[in-house]
């Protein structure tokens, strides 16, 4: 009887925690699918696969989806109305369309007032056909949905050619090796000041060889987290750390002794 | 045959009869070689498992492997600290209890080693590439981990079939230094398997998905993010795991019990590994922020997966399941207070530590960020709950955990002070110094748990250190006190070991499998948030089982894993008690009383 009561109590535990993972809501980790359009797709077709995407392997409602770390994007946001309204107003002189992909392709370039640069570039993970059916389906909450089939295949050609030509990211300006181009690219200059540019969010480009040898400018690209630059112990953690797949070697240098040498 | 062959060279047309032959063959072998070929390349990648599919089957081995791997990590630990509390002691009673455990850890050595090689076999037949790019870079660690298992394996027999020959003078410390050893010699192991498992969290930034795996350096490789942050969790889960074992053994054992003496030493045993799982779990939280802390710094996506992310609800289960814990842990030693002559004075006060623990437990099980669609957001009337909102924040539930840490540590001092009366001359001032720390504490928490919702979140955060030093520093004062209180203390009465209700060893069974499905459920969550990658952002899943799982299904595998944990740990338990050597005295003769086994605070140096 006693050990019945102990076999009891064992399972009955183990069952109980077992109905309360089931009695949840069950939300499940969606893959990424490749993404087949044909070449007459319609505007309807675009949004609904961005919906598909945006609630599911786009992984977007993680930030997105209540508007706590990231502008809401399913519902009014702060009196602005739906992102299909509102898109057109953030930057001056971007359409919405444009600012839709740049604000997942190069998200530091702009970043709504009130949040956290957390946004990774969406091409880590999503083909760039993907990422113009999220901007269909985001212009669809409340505007016009200006993506057509031509934008999808044109960029899957463009996909194509990069690949035939060695694959990878694509790279910053256009593979320029000019440090200045390179810093304004990579939207650097957002947080680190140079000049009568940029901000005070980084330790300051000015001077910055004085402070570091090469190696460690180097490592502070590379790995921005390994180490914090004393007095900006508080915006650890914000520097993003994918320059190292964003820039080639020969950029990487360039930037790494132009920066040396800004003493 | 040559006449065609020449025909063949110089253009010729061959007879149609024999081109016919001749294309046949041809298809033949190219259907015989190429098309085997094909499938071996298909096969190379993935292969597939009969009824639960390749993922539920590598999930099951590897969750096993874990758990018997932290049981003989765990109980170690456990077993050395309790020989060197014998030999500082002189008492045997100690040592008979560490030997008890390590004649188990003989048995679950092979179990852990079983479960390991069914891990490589799965690995290797269902994901031959992933493992082929993993062992390509980690190979040189994977042959010295097999040295040392083997190492551990012999140090371990010495260790235990050693015991009688090794046991008085320089002898037995020699003895005590292999059981260090043999702790050595298990956590580098374990750090080394840490490496491959953290790689595939966080690889180096500087590892893409086109870097060769022979390209990467096996340091940096090692040395990855999450790797040491997950070294400490783990070992301190392990100790914890190892003391909360001891406790479901020592309880199953009592609540079988056929005499006063093996009760009260089972009561004893229950009590001391329940000591040790709740004092290293008090602790634990704070090396879960640390390895938090740097998922996030490493990879912000992930981070956000894991807490707010599809993972989200799986904080609210792990709310509960710890809730559970604790409650648990507190009402064993509540239980306790009655069979220690003078803790009756402390019962008063349960009822109220009851209610801080209950609230604790439903404001940090509030759920705030979760995904929620369109229709759920219109339910709800907005993006929280109008209501549950404001609880489910990181500052109330921060303030509610850290109120329930010093409220669990306060069962534990009343526990330790139930039958002592302190005779220092300034016995009343160290007390009420002692009350002034925790008071002290449980108003910093308070304090910056309210101040919380009046600044940004990226000042709050920083917070959460303010309230866990408070808590470490008060537990940390409040214990040094203790110690020198309890100097010369008198006592009220012995501790009437046995005397216990049986209901508190339901509560120490309890733990143990809260405990066990608690570290399946959390290495759900350390192997989830890579979602569909098998190495972040490097290698990616490409098989039918890439998906991450919902919650619901992991539950069940989890709850598998957890039954037949504990059912082969039973299966054990009781092959041990075949050739066992009772460690407590049987029912001494009327007028003879056997001395009560001794309280760990006494064998630590307090007055028993």
């Amino acid at each position: 009887m006693t050990n019945l009561k102990i076999f009891a109590v064992v399972v009955g535990t183990i069952l109980l925690y077992a109905a309360l993972a089931n009695a949840i809501p069950q939300v499940q980790s969606a893959v990424p699918q490749e993404l087949v359009l044909a070449g007459d797709v319609t505007p309807e077709q675009l949004v609904a696969a961005g919906e598909d995407l945006f609630n599911g392997a786009g992984g977007c409602t993680a930030c997105h989806g209540l508007g706590a770390r990231a502008p809401n994007l399913i519902g009014d946001e702060a009196g602005t109305g739906p992102i299909g309204v509102r898109c057109a107003e953030r930057v001056p002189a971007t359409d919405c369309r444009s600012y839709l992909w740049e604000s997942m392709t190069d998200p530091s370039a702009y970043v709504v007032e009130g949040y956290d640069p957390i946004m990774p570039d969406a091409r880590r993970t999503l083909s760039e056909p993907q990422i113009w059916t999220l901007v269909a389906f985001l212009q669809n909450q409340g505007g016009t949905v200006s993506v057509t089939a031509e934008d999808v295949a044109v960029e899957e050609e463009a996909a194509a050619g990069g690949a035939a030509g060695g694959g990878g990211a694509p790279a910053l300006a256009g593979g320029s090796t000019d440090p200045e181009e390179l810093l304004q690219a990579a939207t650097c200059l957002v947080c680190h000041q140079l000049g009568d540019q940029g901000a005070a969010i980084g330790p300051p480009f000015d001077g910055m060889g004085a402070r570091l040898d090469a190696d460690a400018i180097r490592r502070g690209i590379l790995l921005p987290n390994a180490d914090t630059a004393a007095g900006f112990a508080a915006m650890a953690g914000t520097m993003p750390a994918t320059f190292g797949e964003q820039l080639n070697a020969t950029q990487l240098e360039s930037i790494v002794q132009y920066l040396a040498g800004l003493r | 045959m040559m006449r065609g062959r020449r025909r063949w060279l110089a253009g010729e047309p061959a007879r149609p009869r024999r081109m016919r032959w001749a294309a046949w063959l041809a298809a033949a072998l190219v259907a015989c070689m190429v098309e085997p070929a094909a499938a071996q390349e298909a096969a190379r990648q993935y292969g597939h498992f009969p009824g639960i599919g390749s993922r539920a089957a590598v999930w099951i081995a590897a969750q096993l492997h874990l758990m018997f791997a932290a049981f003989v990590l765990g109980v170690p630990m456990f077993a050395v600290v309790v020989e060197a509390i014998g030999i500082a002691k002189q008492d045997s009673r100690f040592d008979n209890l560490a030997k008890e455990f390590t004649r188990l850890l003989v048995i679950a050595y092979s179990a852990t080693a079983i479960w390991g090689a069914v891990l490589v076999f799965l690995l290797t037949t269902l994901y031959p590439a992933f493992w082929g790019h993993l062992s390509e870079i980690f190979e040189v660690s994977m042959w010295i981990y097999v040295g040392l298992f083997f190492i551990e394996s012999f140090t371990l027999y010495l260790y235990y079939y050693g015991w009688a020959r090794w046991k008085k003078g320089r002898a037995k410390l020699v003895h005590l230094g292999l059981g260090i050893l043999l702790n050595v010699w298990g956590t580098t192991v374990m750090f080394i398997a840490d490496s491959w498992l953290s790689y595939m969290m966080s690889p180096p930034a500087n590892v893409t998905p086109d870097t060769a795996p022979g390209m990467v350096q096996l340091w940096s490789a090692i040395a990855n993010a999450t790797w040491m942050p997950i070294n400490i969790h783990r070992l301190i889960a392990n100790v914890v795991f190892g003391g909360a074992v001891v406790g479901g053994y020592a309880a199953y054992r009592f609540l079988n019990a056929k005499s006063n003496a093996e009760r009260a030493h089972y009561d004893w045993m229950g009590y001391i590994g329940n000591f040790i799982a709740i004092s290293a779990l008090l602790i634990l939280p704070f090396a879960g922020y640390w390895l938090g802390r740097e998922i996030y710094a490493y990879n912000q996506s992930m981070g956000i997966t894991m807490m707010g992310g599809f993972m989200s609800w799986l904080w609210i289960i792990q709310a509960f399941l710890i809730g559970v814990l604790f409650l648990a842990a507190n009402y064993y030693l509540w239980l306790g207070l009655g069979r220690i002559p003078g803790g009756e004075r402390f019962v008063p006060y349960t009822k109220w530590m009851l209610l801080v623990l209950v609230v604790g437990v439903v404001v940090w099980a509030t759920p705030h960020t979760m995904i929620a669609d369109r229709d759920e957001l219109v339910a709800m009337g907005g993006t929280h709950h109008p209501f549950l909102g404001v609880l489910g924040v990181m500052s109330a539930k921060n303030t509610a955990v850290n109120l329930m840490i010093l409220t669990t540590f306060l069962s534990f001092l009343m526990y330790r002070r139930a039958n002592k009366r302190p005779v220092v001359a300034w016995a009343r001032t160290g007390t009420v110094a002692q009350a002034t720390a925790l008071l002290l504490a449980s108003v910093v928490v308070i304090f910056y748990g309210v101040y919380g919702y009046f600044v940004p979140a990226n000042v709050r955060i920083g917070f959460s250190v303010y309230q866990v030093a408070a808590v470490l520093l008060a537990i940390v004062a409040v214990v040094v006190l203790d110690m020198l209180l309890s100097r010369g203390a008198e006592s009220r009465g012995e501790i009437r070991w046995g005397e216990m209700p049986e209901r508190a060893q339901y509560a120490l069974l309890v733990l143990v499998v809260t405990f066990t499905w608690l570290m399946g459920l959390m290495g759900f969550a350390r192997s989830g948030i890579r979602q569909h990658w098998h190495i972040w952002e490097v290698m990616r899943d490409t098989s039918e089982w890439a998906a991450t799982p919902a919650l619901g299904y992991a539950g069940t595998v989890i709850s598998a894993c957890v039954l037949l944990f504990l059912g082969m740990i039973g299966f054990i338990f009781w092959l041990g008690s075949l050739i066992e050597e009772p460690a407590y005295a049987e029912d001494p003769a009327p007028g003879r009383e056997e001395p009560p086994p001794p309280t760990l605070e006494a064998a630590l140096g307090g007055t028993p």
